[in-house]
């Protein structure tokens, strides 16, 4: 990715965002959108700008955090435990699966009145609506996971008499990685959802109440309602960047973050074995400890004629940010989410 | 209107660089021979030589860095009419949400034929290739060697001058690739199509071909073109017993195991 | 009997439709326009994330207010919220469609439209079907959020009426309908996926076997 190409992509990225917001004030000066339904581009600024000094912006985030970090911890674990057991009992994933499709069809929309009835508006409502939302299609997701270690690396690990616990932190787990990873992917989001709509609906505290308050004060705090729903916003686009950060860096060693370190145009050789070792130190500029390892592993394959070593640093991956899923490089193949 | 006279295929100098992570990466380094019309050409070599790089600049897929490649007299700028392409991987080649009548009729429709007429288009070509019943399955109901006669198929239903295999029949079993290279013996002299195959099996080459290409490793130069003189029909046992056969497999062996 | 009415449920299951509809037509469409547009889609690729994350029921505030409380109101929340899934699904699974296919689409000689509808769509087609599956559950919980605040009938409002007037059978009646709702919806998902995939299931299944 040359420099050129960066700077024209963030340009443009910086371009669109100017435009919208230049377009927004426009519409707002212009009198095309009313001053008392919907608030001006720097009205809206301002507010967020004026939360932001004060500690009520920070305290709602951090408020809606709770819910969202409790909630998600509570539904991730419950997902994986159950959804482990389940899967590695055939019968028991039979039984079971029916049910959990079951409840995860139910719109967690309608469980939030029962949450309201049984703990009012409280941070215990917040989190158990969270869990409740991120547990059913988690657990699908783990099950599918688990179930779908290639049976290739199967039989090699029953070859290599691998049994029991041994087999299934070294085989499995790594195996069903990545689903687990789109699956969290999605109830990272999820969660903030959920957390958000049960503040926004139930009360409590947090961003979904300050907007929930803004609207209920009349059309002179629009703004500051409209500014709380950018920040929204903003909370899911980091959670979810940083999240596949996370990813990246813990699951370095999968094909679908190393394939994204191959060059595109060259087609891939089926006759040829082409490794990309990917090493990760990418994340820190500077730091490379992987080149020293890289030459010794190209030394040693090179000797083996007929392998091909392509031996890419995980730098080159391009780093359009975390936040980017749909980024330049067409996708390599991710687990696409079991619904 | 192409005379008989100007080849098919002629690569003159031809070069391609990629431009790598690791630094440039020259795959063909001079790459010059000609295909005559109607001829079976192999292109072997050992892996890293280029052998699919070169079937790519062929097709027209990929520009060379400099160099010409010329179909039938012009230089290739894209994919031109005329060519028709069989993947080694059948199974990504083939698409799985179509019939295998449909399959065959997809490049039928884009050049605008009629109803009638694709219908006993793809009812002939699946019928030479020995699928005259399977037209109403989906490829991946069927078996490896039947998917790739499919791929075959849907690559000589509008009649191209020129067919090009990426080691197509590496991905199949051994017994079902002697079938199969009969079939691509037999479908040529039915209709008359100039051939480039690219393989690595020396042996496969050496049945197949009028004139096997031997490629060196990267950067991929011509190191020897081998004209095979055994006689035509082949077949896989006759011909295998020629003690010609032997030698001629003893001679590229030679070329692409030192290269 | 207390329950919902009749009226609300048909009048939450047009809304329903309504923008799920639009949501599926414009989350295609736009997917398949970013995926042809390369500038576009670089440049506006940060912002269509930002929607996908933004929670849609912070939207009901502004939607009232621009809108008013109608069937407008509701149809294009809906479909506003609804249609990101979809979208960025398009874009993932058409940008993410095998080389090989593309390549042998190029050999056939597939013009540049027909590459698109014939070749890229029906191979991101099971990418497709996921967001579409998704932008589903999204229309369902907005139908019943847009319900919530300010509405004469609906499901959302029957339930939330109901709890404000401390009817917890009514309120329960109404989680009950719901939750029927979200389930029957998911089945003829089902239903109508495994028709419109079948060749998909039937693939995987072979690979499945053989592998």
């Amino acid at each position: 990715m040359t420099v050129r190409r960066l700077a024209l992509r963030y340009g443009l990225r910086v371009g669109v965002l100017a435009a919208a917001l230049g377009l927004w004030q426009g519409l707002s000066a212009a009198g095309v959108i009313r001053a008392d339904e919907f608030p001006s581009m720097s009205q809206t600024a301002t507010a967020l700008w004026d939360q932001a000094r004060t500690a009520t912006l920070w305290t709602a985030i951090g408020q809606t955090l709770e819910g969202w970090a409790i909630g998600l911890a509570i539904g991730a674990a419950a997902a994986l435990l159950v959804g482990t057991v389940i899967a590695l009992n055939s019968f028991a994933y039979h039984s079971v699966i029916g049910v959990i499709e079951f409840f995860k069809a139910i719109p967690v929309i309608a469980i939030l009145p029962i949450g309201l009835v049984l703990w009012g508006a409280t941070l215990t409502m917040k989190f158990a609506l969270v869990a409740f939302a991120v547990f059913w299609p988690l657990v699908i997701q783990v099950c599918y996971g688990v179930r779908s270690v290639d049976p290739v690396v199967r039989d090699t690990a029953s070859v290599l008499r691998l049994r029991g616990p041994r087999r299934f932190a070294l085989v499995i787990m790594p195996s069903a990685a990545a689903f687990i990873a789109t699956g969290l992917r999605v109830a990272v989001a999820v969660a903030l959802i959920v957390d958000i709509i049960a503040e926004l609906i139930g009360g409590g505290s947090g961003v979904g109440v300050r907007i929930l308050l803004a609207e209920n004060a009349g059309p002179s705090a629009y703004p500051v309602m409209y500014a709380y729903i950018v920040v929204a916003g903003l909370l899911g686009v980091l959670l979810a960047g940083a999240f596949t950060i996370a990813e990246r860096y813990v699951l370095h060693w999968h094909e679908s973050q190393r394939s994204a370190a191959v060059e595109r145009n060259i087609y891939p050789e089926r006759t040829e074995v082409t490794l990309a070792v990917s090493l990760s130190p990418g994340r820190w500029p500077g730091a490379d400890p992987g080149v020293a390892v890289r030459r010794v592993v190209r030394r040693v394959v090179g000797a083996v004629g007929w392998l091909e070593v392509a031996v890419l640093p995980a730098a080159r991956v391009d780093r359009q940010g975390a936040v980017d899923p749909v980024g330049d490089r067409p996708g390599p193949r991710r687990p696409v989410l079991q619904s | 209107m192409t005379t008989a006279l100007v080849p098919v295929v002629s690569l003159v100098k031809v070069r391609k660089v990629y431009g790598g992570a690791a630094g440039p990466r020259t795959a063909l380094a001079d790459i010059t021979f000609d295909v005559a019309r109607g001829e079976f050409v192999c292109v072997v070599g050992p892996s890293g030589a280029g052998k699919t790089t070169l079937l790519r600049c062929l097709a027209g897929l990929m520009p060379p860095t400099s160099g010409e490649a010329l179909f039938e007299g012009t230089p290739l700028r894209s994919v031109p009419e005329g060519i028709g392409v069989v993947f080694q991987d059948y199974s990504r080649s083939l698409f799985p949400w179509l019939t295998v009548a449909r399959n065959v009729d997809l490049p039928l429709r884009v050049r605008g034929m009629g109803r009638a007429g694709r219908a006993a288009r793809v009812a002939e070509v699946l019928a030479s290739v020995g699928l005259a019943d399977a037209g109403r399955q989906y490829p991946w109901q069927l078996s490896g060697g039947m998917q790739q006669r499919v791929a075959i198929a849907r690559a000589l239903a509008y009649r191209p001058d020129l067919l090009l295999m990426d080691e197509p029949f590496a991905s199949v079993d051994a017994q079902t690739r002697f079938e199969l290279e009969d079939l691509i013996l037999r479908v040529r002299a039915a209709f008359g199509v100039t051939v480039v195959f690219v393989t690595h099996d020396i042996d496969e080459s050496v049945y197949l071909s009028d004139r096997v290409v031997v490629l060196s490793r990267s950067p991929g130069v011509v190191s020897e073109i081998v004209d095979i003189t055994l006689p035509r029909p082949r077949d896989q046992l006759a011909t295998k017993r020629d003690p010609a056969f032997a030698r001629f497999r003893e001679h590229l062996l030679s070329l692409v195991m030192t290269r | 009997m207390t329950g919902p009415a009749r009226a609300d449920l048909s009048s939450s299951l047009e809304h329903l439709v309504a923008g799920y509809a639009i949501a599926c037509v414009a989350g295609i469409g736009l997917g398949m326009a970013l995926w042809a547009l390369r500038y576009a889609r670089e440049a506006t690729s940060p912002y269509v994330y930002f929607l996908y994350v933004l929670p849609a029921p912070v939207l009901v505030p502004a939607a009232m207010t621009l809108f008013g409380i109608g069937f407008s109101m509701k149809v294009v929340l809906i479909a506003f919220a609804a249609m990101w899934p979809t979208l960025l699904n398009t874009l993932d699974g058409m940008r993410g469609v095998d080389a090989v296919k593309l390549d042998t689409s190029r050999v056939l000689g597939l013009p540049r439209w027909r590459n698109a509808l014939q070749v890229v769509l029906p191979a991101a087609g099971p990418q497709i079907v996921a967001g579409l599956r998704n932008s589903l559950q999204v229309a369902i919980i907005l139908m019943v959020v847009s319900e919530w605040e300010a509405s004469t009938d609906g499901i959302g409002y029957y339930i939330v009426s109901a709890q404000q007037s401390f009817d917890y059978v009514g309120m329960w009646s109404g989680i009950i309908v719901l939750a029927i709702i979200g389930v029957v919806a998911n089945l003829l998902f089902v239903v109508a996926e495994n028709r419109v995939l079948h060749w998909h299931y039937g693939a995987r299944a072979v690979e499945g076997g053989t592998r």
